[in-house]
């Protein structure tokens, strides 16, 4: 798919998120621009605490009280949603951007039934008329994630952890959103449910044409459901691009140590290979580019200076001294395989 | 539910049995014997004291009369009065009994409402004038000295101000020439009040069932019209100047009881609200859009509302134990004041008979709370 033909669904243009803490100011996002086009999935990949979370709740405008927005955009469809009210903002949610939490499983209500729940965010976006009407709706959302309807009236301790994680799928498709961000979704699951869960998400998105950003720190996750990665350090974006490409030939270093360490979904995990060290901290991060202290290639100018951005194609990465990218044949991509 | 209610009906049986011994033999513990009290009782006619020994084995060792003690108040039978003589103990209590109820479990409601109302509206705005005001006036409030306070509330408003009146059930002047007894207004009042109740929550699950989304805000104007329609129907008949005198009179008990503790319900919920918003379902619920009130009141405070509701138990004993101090203090005739009474005028079969329902009260609190927390919570609920 070629980014340039459509119109984007999102633009996130230079956003950055500050966290006042008592330690100090956390850069938790740091100057993150990226676009994503209709139907076209984007995979947000980078160690804990890297800020990827921060990057989904900015879009959705849902920040704790310590948080401030200090510069950027997020346009949706053209709208700045930094520039919303909050009235306005509140009909965007779910109606034009849904989001699946981190903490999926506890993202359910206690004590009100499923079904409920769902049948609460149709009726605040006013997208169904009657309770039946709604009813069937949620019927079909159970349908397309897996899940026999008959459940919408169970209440939330009643589900397993798999079919929790479906119905907050389900939750997040009820009002048709233009854009869906998934945040680690299925990290509470075993592999085998978490992958097919991961593939039905896909199918859905795909049959739907929604954007999507998925968010994970499983590089090999990501791979499996997205048409483009984002690798994120240290608050800033450090690589973009198709993902058969930074599969195929990743430029940044810290992607490439990335990968290594992740073979495969359904492979062991290897510690971090040439990963030695933390992440930095973002109260104080380093000098220059973030990844320097890390870093294997790092050399005078990594220390002092911000990346430019190295730009092959519809791919890019920050780094002073990128990875060769190996030759593609004539720009013809097939999928990730 | 079924299995749990008789399970839970069964602990009831046994603690009553166990609070009728325990009154038996603290009574007897007194000075003075439980038998001369009958026996030498100068207001009784001779063949009814007779009577009396017999039927309560008054003549018997004390094992026995134990025996017979029991077996009477398991059957109903908790002898006559003496304060209140010739009444039978059921009678004096079967008009005690509702009006303590009303009046402590109406501010029992009040407080529990007006406590949890600001413990949310405090958690979900913190750090406001109202948090400030609330937390030190409910704080304080509730370390007052109780008899002092409502000393206090009747010297403001019914000496002072005269809005109220100083005390007691009823004003006799008003009742003058009333044909019908303050005991059959007031059981009306209660057939009104629980009819209501009653229609209120038909209402809500009437709507509930509907077919059409957004129908819900209909659920308070009808209750509303419902409110104001009961009293209008009371002012039109002729005991309406009736019932609004009993009620006159419980206005200032209730506002105190009420002032006196719903800090403790607003603390608490303050507390557990803090905890839910935490919650990532409250985030959930407010990333799908919903308006602030819906994410306060149907997700966080409804979730924040299960231990709270827990200490309700708490509240009510509190309420009956206080209902000495408070009715003495408001002259209401109910079952404290009956029960002080009885104690200083050695009128034994009184006390005895008060113990043994203000037990039972507090138990049927305890289960009515305890099942009131189980619909509150499905994952208790189908267990
Ligand atoms: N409410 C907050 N207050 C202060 N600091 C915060 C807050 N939330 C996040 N942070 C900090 O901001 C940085 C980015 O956090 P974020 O949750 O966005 O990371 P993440 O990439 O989602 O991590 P993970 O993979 O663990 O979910 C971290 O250093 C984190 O400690
Ligand atoms: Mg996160």
């Amino acid at each position: 798919m070629t980014t340039s033909t459509h119109t984007p669904v999102l633009q996130v243009i230079d956003l950055s998120l500050r966290y006042q803490t008592r330690q100090g100011e956390v850069q938790a996002v740091e100057g993150v621009s990226f676009e994503l086009q209709q139907g076209q999935s984007l995979g947000l990949v980078g160690e804990s605490g890297c800020g990827k979370t921060s990057v989904a709740t900015s879009l959705m405008r849902l920040l704790p009280e310590n948080a401030r927005l200090t510069r950027g955009q997020v346009r949706l469809n053209g709208t700045d949603l930094l520039e919303l009210d909050d009235e306005e903002m509140r009909s965007y949610r779910w109606r034009r951007i849904a989001m699946v939490f981190q903490a999926a499983m506890n993202s359910l209500d206690p004590v009100h039934r499923v079904g409920q729940q769902i049948i609460e965010a149709i009726e605040a976006h006013g997208m169904e008329t009657t309770v039946s009407d709604a009813r069937e709706r949620v019927a079909r959302l159970f349908r397309m994630v897996g899940l026999d309807p008959q459940l919408m009236d169970r209440y939330p301790h009643e589900f397993s952890g798999g079919m929790r994680q479906r119905a907050v799928i389900a939750m997040a498709l009820s009002c048709d959103p233009d854009l869906i961000i998934a945040d680690e979704p299925t990290t509470a699951l075993d592999v085998i449910v978490q992958d097919r869960i991961l593939r039905e998400l896909k199918l859905v998105q795909q049959e739907l044409r929604m954007g999507m950003i998925y968010i994970s720190h499983d590089i090999g996750v990501v791979a499996e459901v997205t048409d483009r990665i984002g690798v994120m350090y240290a608050g800033r974006l450090v690589e973009l691009g198709d993902t058969a490409d930074v599969f195929r030939s990743p430029m940044h270093p810290y992607t490439a140590a990335l990968m290594s360490s992740f073979p495969s979904v359904h492979g062991e995990r290897l510690p971090l290979q040439g990963l030695a060290g933390e992440p930095p901290n973002l109260i104080d991060p380093p000098s220059g580019c973030p990844f320097h202290p890390r870093c294997q290639y790092a050399d005078e100018v990594c220390r002092t200076e911000f990346p430019e951005r190295s730009i092959h194609e519809d791919h890019w990465a920050a780094c002073w001294h990128p990875l060769e990218v190996t030759v593609t044949g004539d720009g013809s991509r097939d999928g990730c395989g | 539910m079924t299995g749990y209610l008789a399970k839970r009906a069964g602990q009831m049986a046994l603690t009553l049995f166990l609070i009728v011994t325990l009154t038996f033999f603290l009574v007897q513990a007194q000075p003075g014997d439980y038998a001369t009290f009958y026996a030498l009782n100068p207001d009784l006619p001779a063949e009814v004291r007779a009577q009396i020994k017999e039927s309560f084995g008054l003549d018997k060792p004390l094992w026995q009369q134990y025996l017979v003690h029991m077996k009477n108040t398991f059957t109903g039978n908790f002898g006559v009065s003496f304060g209140h003589f010739p009444r039978p103990v059921l009678d004096v209590l079967a008009e005690r009994l509702p009006r303590t109820a009303v009046l402590f479990l109406t501010a029992t409601a009040v407080s529990f409402y007006v406590g949890f109302f600001l413990g949310k509206a405090i958690a979900w705005r913190r750090g406001g004038v109202l948090e400030y005001a609330a937390t030190i006036s409910g704080a304080t409030l509730f370390t007052a000295f109780t008899p002092a306070f409502g000393l206090m509330m009747i010297w403001i408003f019914a000496f002072k101000l005269g809005w109220l009146p100083v005390g007691k059930f009823l004003d006799p002047l008003v009742w003058r020439g009333a044909e019908v007894s303050a005991n059959h207004v007031f059981s009306y009042m209660l057939v009104t009040g629980a009819a209501f109740i009653a229609f209120a929550f038909l209402v809500l699950f009437f709507f509930r069932r509907s077919g059409r989304i957004g129908s819900a805000p209909l659920v308070r104007p009808v209750i509303a019209v419902a409110a104001l329609a009961i009293p209008v129907a009371w002012a039109f008949s002729d005991i309406g100047y009736l019932a609004l005198d009993i009620l006159r009179h419980m206005i200032l008990p209730i506002v105190t009881l009420t002032l006196i503790s719903f800090a403790g319900t607003m603390l608490l919920t303050r507390n557990s609200m803090l905890e839910t918003m935490r919650e990532d379902y409250v985030m959930a619920a407010r990333a799908k859009g919903l308006p602030e009130k819906v994410v306060r009141d149907r997700h966080a405070a409804r979730n924040a509302l299960l231990p709270v509701v827990t200490s309700l138990v708490y509240s009510l004993i509190f309420a009956i134990d206080g209902s000495v101090i408070i009715e003495g203090v408001f002259s209401w005739p109910g079952m404290g004041m009956t029960l002080l009474d009885a104690v200083r005028s050695e009128d034994l079969p009184l006390v005895m008979g008060s113990m043994v329902f203000i037990g039972l009260f507090s138990l049927l609190a305890h289960v009515i709370v305890d099942v009131l927390y189980v619909y509150l919570d499905p994952r208790i609920r189908y267990q």
